[in-house]
């Protein structure tokens, strides 16, 4: 979609999709040939340090440039926060290793037979792996990278739960704000599907579309003709401040995090949960965080996956969590646009949200051609809209039977 | 240091383990107070040609009995296994029958470890597709989707078990994993107590599970020179603070603790084993391969637990250390307890158990939270064994070798990950 706020944005009003043929690797003999790439992207634009690159794998890259982009916006300047009082708070998926660079470690460790030994993996194959090799691939690099580049020496946690890492590592990181363990927070995610190993994964579990004769039109989320999630790659970064700290600052303020849950569905993870009742228990529980009743919801950001079991669930959920007002509510699924990004999805999803405060705005679902009984609410189809949203609602999910939902509003 | 007010206490009523020293909570305290190490030969792969190849495996698969619907998650690994078995048994511990009258006010806040790779398969996958130079990628994806597992590969995802665990005991409250190294199972159930202290749920359940003994686990630390490679005498390899300390032994396991708010505790008439009663987070924000040198994150963490308990570094009576038997942690961990301690860092006890179950990853502070129980319940405190040589650097009491019977109320165990993220917990003996 692009990099920076301002691009991401002009896209997703434009309703522009940034899925494409995959650029990253040959997808010739695979039924699936499409995704939505981070293009254009070089880590060492976001870094001072770029020595560092290398022991980043491309999650950790995507992410530590997102937490630029955030500090820049957020005009944070070097020494005039208390870096004590100064958190990470990120969500992070399964980070694939290169398999290049495996292969070169495993072809070396074949012996005469032919067959593959693990004795000489022990001597040979290790030689020819990199010495910091595993640290490009630890969940907790995100955030460990982030602290040390802006000196954040505050609490700092990473998030592991799946799709939902985003919207918690937000949630959680307002909270320890909240219970004043910190002023001031780089929270978000980041993940990146476009791998080779995750593509493999995705499409033996039956989640992946393979059509690909229109890359544009695939991610179709609660559409009818839906046959499949996009995989896709991407970051995002908020900077969270408790709200004297900002003002004192003289920070802009996009909005106020008011209300966070957290449930679980409660179902064995490989099973699906078609009645969307932990997404609708994690509404519930951020409005009563929040202290809103649906009537003060005028706005959500769906999680909106394009598969065609997921969206009739997450429909269910809104409406079993709203009730009338679910159908008063316009609804969009910005995944029409970015694909899936696993754990970084959320994070992105919030960022919408916030521009949509801003911009009084809201971002189309595209693709949506021909409407599904079961998904029966307003999706704001294909066009942007003006809205001037009071408060949005973010919502996420994942295959693990995690929920969660975030309430952002405009600041009174 | 003042507690703020009508802050909602949070209690442990029940624990649960398995480690390399035992299938359970009870077989693995007796091993920690006499002295015994899990550490063996590796035998879960052929590590014979590895730098390092020793590990503390967890040997005992009795603790599989402990598994429920073992079908919903028969493809996932060992680490996995640890963490539902050791869920079950504090659960049980707990008096638990899997059933809380509001299931949304019963959550699940983990810390398990990447799940384990299929490593045969990926290794056959890459190999067949190896061309000299590269992976050959159409047929490398085509053969992919023939060769591995759907439901394999699906259980590596970190979130996996914490979504088994809320299924199981139908726990529909918040539910999170995190994964912040060596710390994250003490992060976990220090993140679980604020969500009850918040008030966002009653009970939690909290822990953690990993096993990195697998050739890409192993592999990736000996690159790093993280190991100990005294593979001639394994059960003295892992020593901290020891001044011939040469680095960390793998372990693996799983543990697990059922916190709740004090009032609901005593509404079912649990058994209470001790409080949660302070919790610190922070980052040393200094590199990503070391320790800061003078253990600032290793520093304020320990103050934040402290100050988030309320209590000054006279009331601790044990400090359960990272002491992890890497030449720099244990030498920075001693400089960051003198910093903060000051004059009584010399008369507070100070003892590693990781010289006994080795490090068990994200798996490694529910371990130690649950050797601080024992130690405040049994009034014995474990051992650091394998503590010969003296180190100057390393000047504190580490409890050597033996046991030692004390009266302890107030423990503080440290966390300090891989990368820089630290946790400290503040564990309590009950009292009204």
């Amino acid at each position: 979609m692009g990099i920076g706020k301002t691009a991401f944005w002009q896209a997703l009003i434009a309703g522009n999709s940034g899925v494409d043929y995959i650029s990253a690797f040959d997808t010739d003999h695979f039924p699936v040939k499409i995704a939505g790439e981070v293009k254009d992207f070089s880590a060492r634009d976001f870094l001072e340090n770029r020595k560092v690159l290398k022991v980043m794998g491309r999650d950790i890259q995507l992410a530590v440039a997102a937490a630029r982009l955030a500090v820049d916006d957020a005009g944070i300047e070097g020494d005039s926060i208390d870096r004590t009082r100064f958190g990470v708070s990120l969500g992070a998926g399964l980070i694939s290793s290169d398999i290049d660079e495996l292969g070169l470690a495993l072809s070396r460790s074949v012996d005469e037979a032919g067959k593959f030994s693990i004795k000489m993996f022990g001597e040979e194959g290790l030689r020819n792996l990199f010495p910091l090799w595993l640290l490009k691939y630890l969940p907790n690099m995100l955030a460990c990278h982030i602290s040390i580049i802006y000196d954040a020496q505050g609490p700092s946690n990473t998030i592991t739960a799946g799709d939902t890492s985003g919207t918690q590592a937000i949630g959680e990181a307002s909270r320890i704000i909240q219970r004043g363990d910190a002023d001031i927070f780089l929270a978000g995610a980041a993940e990146s599907k476009v791998h080779p190993l995750t593509i493999v994964r995705q499409h033996l579990l039956g989640n992946l579309s393979e059509s690909s004769d229109e890359p544009k039109k695939v991610s179709r989320p609660f559409e009818k003709n839906r046959d499949g999630l996009v995989l896709a790659e991407g970051a995002g970064v908020v900077v969270l401040e408790e709200i004297s700290h900002a003002e004192k600052r003289g920070a802009k303020i996009y909005g106020e995090v008011v209300g966070f849950g957290s449930a679980s569905s409660a179902s064995p993870p490989n099973r699906a949960d078609t009645d969307g009742s932990g997404l609708a228990r994690s509404i519930k529980a951020a409005l009563a965080d929040s202290a809103f009743s649906a009537q003060n919801i005028d706005y959500i950001l769906a999680y909106g996956l394009s598969c065609p079991f997921s969206d009739v669930a997450e429909t269910r959920g809104i409406k079993e969590a709203l009730g009338e007002r679910a159908r008063q509510i316009p609804v969009s699924a910005i995944k029409s646009m970015t694909g899936h990004s696993g754990a970084a999805s959320g994070a992105i999803e919030f960022i919408a949200a916030a521009l949509a405060l801003e911009n009084f705005k809201i971002p189309p679902t595209i693709n949506y051609d021909e409407s599904d009984p079961e998904c029966d609410l307003d999706y704001v189809p294909n066009q942007a809209r003006d809205l001037e949203p009071e408060a949005v609602l973010v919502n996420s999910f994942s295959f693990g039977g995690q929920n969660s939902s975030l309430v952002l509003r405009k600041l009174k | 240091m003042e507690l703020e007010k009508n802050r909602r206490r949070v209690v442990i009523t029940g624990i649960g383990a398995v480690t390399p020293l035992g299938p359970d909570v009870e077989t693995t305290w007796k091993a920690l107070k006499e002295g015994r190490s899990g550490v063996g030969p590796v035998t879960l792969f052929d590590a014979s040609t590895f730098p390092s190849r020793i590990a503390a495996e967890v040997k005992d698969d009795s603790f599989k009995r402990h598994l429920p619907n073992l079908e919903d998650y028969s493809h996932a690994g060992r680490n996995t296994f640890f963490g539902i078995a050791a869920a079950m048994m504090a659960a049980r511990a707990a008096g638990l029958d899997n059933t809380v009258e509001d299931p949304r006010r019963f959550g699940i806040y983990f810390a398990s470890g990447e799940g384990i790779t299929d490593f045969s398969n990926l290794v056959k996958l890459i190999l067949n597709n190896w061309s000299g130079s590269g992976v050959e990628m159409p047929n490398m994806l085509a053969q992919g989707l023939k060769v591995l597992h759907p439901l394999r590969e699906l259980e590596q995802e970190p979130s996996m078990p914490a979504g088994h665990l809320a299924a199981i005991f139908n726990a529909q409250g918040p539910n999170l994993n995190t994964l912040t190294a060596c710390a994250a199972s003490s992060q976990a159930i220090g993140e679980a107590t604020e969500i009850i202290r918040r008030g966002d749920a009653d009970i939690m359940l909290s822990g953690g599970a990993h096993s990195m003994i697998h050739p890409f686990g192993m592999g990736g630390f000996c690159l790093l020179n993280a190991l100990s490679t005294s593979n001639e005498e394994p059960t003295k390899a892992s020593r901290p603070f020891d001044r011939k300390r040469d680095g960390f032994v793998l372990g693996e396991g799983g543990g697990a603790v059922i916190l709740e708010e004090l009032q609901f505790a005593k509404s079912r008439e649990a058994h209470i084993y001790a409080e949660v009663l302070g919790y610190g987070s922070t980052s040393d924000a200094f590199r990503i391969t070391d320790m800061h040198p003078e253990g600032r994150g290793g520093i304020t963490s320990m103050r934040a637990a402290l100050s988030n308990a309320g209590i000054s570094p006279q009331d601790v009576d044990y400090i359960n250390a990272h002491g992890t038997s890497t030449v720099i942690n244990d030498r920075v961990e001693t400089l960051s307890i003198k910093k903060v301690f000051k004059e009584s860092a010399y008369e507070t006890p100070v003892s590693s158990t990781k010289s006994m179950t080795g490090h068990l990853i994200a798996a490694a502070g529910v371990a130690e939270i649950i050797a601080c129980i024992m130690t405040i319940k049994d009034g014995v405190i474990p051992p650091t064994i394998n503590y010969e040589n003296p180190d100057p650097d390393c000047d504190l009491d580490y409890v050597p070798n033996e046991a030692r019977e004390a009266k302890v109320d107030v423990a503080l165990s440290n966390s300090f990950g891989f990368g820089g993220q630290n946790v400290c917990l503040v564990i309590k003996k009950f009292s009204e």
